[in-house]
């Protein structure tokens, strides 16, 4: 009977708390599909970029993406950008990078003119409602992927959140990844205990 | 965004009338007005596309300034009207009509933006 009233209060807690969140609220999703205990991977996809280039998101494997929908009539989004040039200016050599998928209807004709007047470093590929579709369906932008260098999605966040925020995430996953790079390259935990008093 | 069913509009052939569209908006949530600053953004647009009466003049409310970043839109929030005045043409025939129109419109909160809508508009007229 004390499960039962426990339960029920837990239930009720979270309703209150899902209740209580306003529409302005960002969304923020820690390893948003984790299914089975383990990290969904990315949908894989094949976009073009301003150059006519297809680009896949496996192309990027290996790398800390953040895959960011976003469009030139979103506000919000407006705001990220220059953070997100930033990041790929300071982050590149370390692996990392920056994806822009435009959800722009009127495609390129705003997208290509958008891109020249904000000076943006990174690559920007169109998107569509299928691409959408495969994360979600996207019902506000800006929404970002942060994808870890195994394709895995390890946070969602739906809304503008903060600079520092996303400074976070990259230095970690980049921190995390290196690690693994350190431990996998080895072969074995000996190795790498061997490769980790090598670089002392 | 939520608008209000329009009330039949009376109106006598050679004649104009004054439609209202009443809007209102979720809390917390903007629309880009008619004419926003950045040519990127979306302005809210109301066209009508069919029906008995004559478009003479779309009116819009005056905008509100609300700072998003360092950008300073030009928005509507709440409740507002879009103003239409109709002509009957003096040949219009009497009876009952309905004026097709269609709402697109951008919205926005200071965190995310909706994705761009179009929504119908149905205004049951009746012409004397």
């Amino acid at each position: 009977m004390n499960l039962l009233k426990t339960g029920a209060l837990l239930l009720s807690a979270t309703l209150l708390l899902l209740y209580s969140c306003s529409d302005t609220d960002p969304v923020h999703v820690k390893g948003v599909a984790k299914q089975n205990g383990s990290l969904k991977t990315a949908p894989e996809f094949t976009l073009k970029d301003a150059n006519g280039s297809a680009v896949k998101l496996s192309d990027y494997r290996g790398k800390v993406v953040l895959l960011n929908f976003w469009a030139t009539w979103c506000g919000p989004c407006k705001i990220e950008i220059p953070w997100f040039m930033e990041f790929e200016q300071q982050y590149k050599n370390q692996g990392f990078e920056v994806l822009g998928i435009a959800m722009d209807d009127d495609g390129w004709a705003a997208v290509k003119p958008y891109i020249a007047e904000h000076k943006m470093n990174y690559r920007v590929v169109l998107g569509d409602d299928a691409v959408a579709n495969l994360y979600g369906g996207i019902d506000s932008l800006p929404t970002t992927f942060v994808i870890n260098r195994e394709g895995k999605v390890v946070d969602t966040h739906v809304g503008l959140i903060g600079k520092d925020d996303y400074i976070s995430e990259i230095k970690s996953l980049l921190n995390d990844t290196n690690k693994d790079a350190v431990l996998s390259n080895s072969g074995s935990p000996a190795a790498a205990l061997l490769s980790l008093g090598a670089i002392r | 965004m939520n608008i209000a069913t329009p009330q039949t509009l009376s109106v006598k052939r050679g004649q104009t009338a004054q439609q209202k569209l009443q809007i209102s908006l979720r809390s917390g949530f903007h629309v880009n007005s008619d004419k926003p600053r950045d040519e990127f953004l979306i302005p809210i647009k109301l066209t009508w596309t069919s029906g008995p009466l004559q478009t003479k003049q779309i009116s819009y409310p005056k905008p509100e300034d609300v700072k998003v970043g360092d950008d300073t839109l030009s928005v509507f929030t709440g409740k507002f009207t879009i103003d239409t005045e109709f002509l009957a043409p003096p040949q219009a025939q009497a009876g009952i009509a309905t004026m097709q129109g269609k709402l697109r419109y951008q919205a926005c909160d200071s965190r995310s933006c909706k994705r761009p809508a179009t929504v119908a508009v149905q205004v049951p007229v009746s012409i004397q």
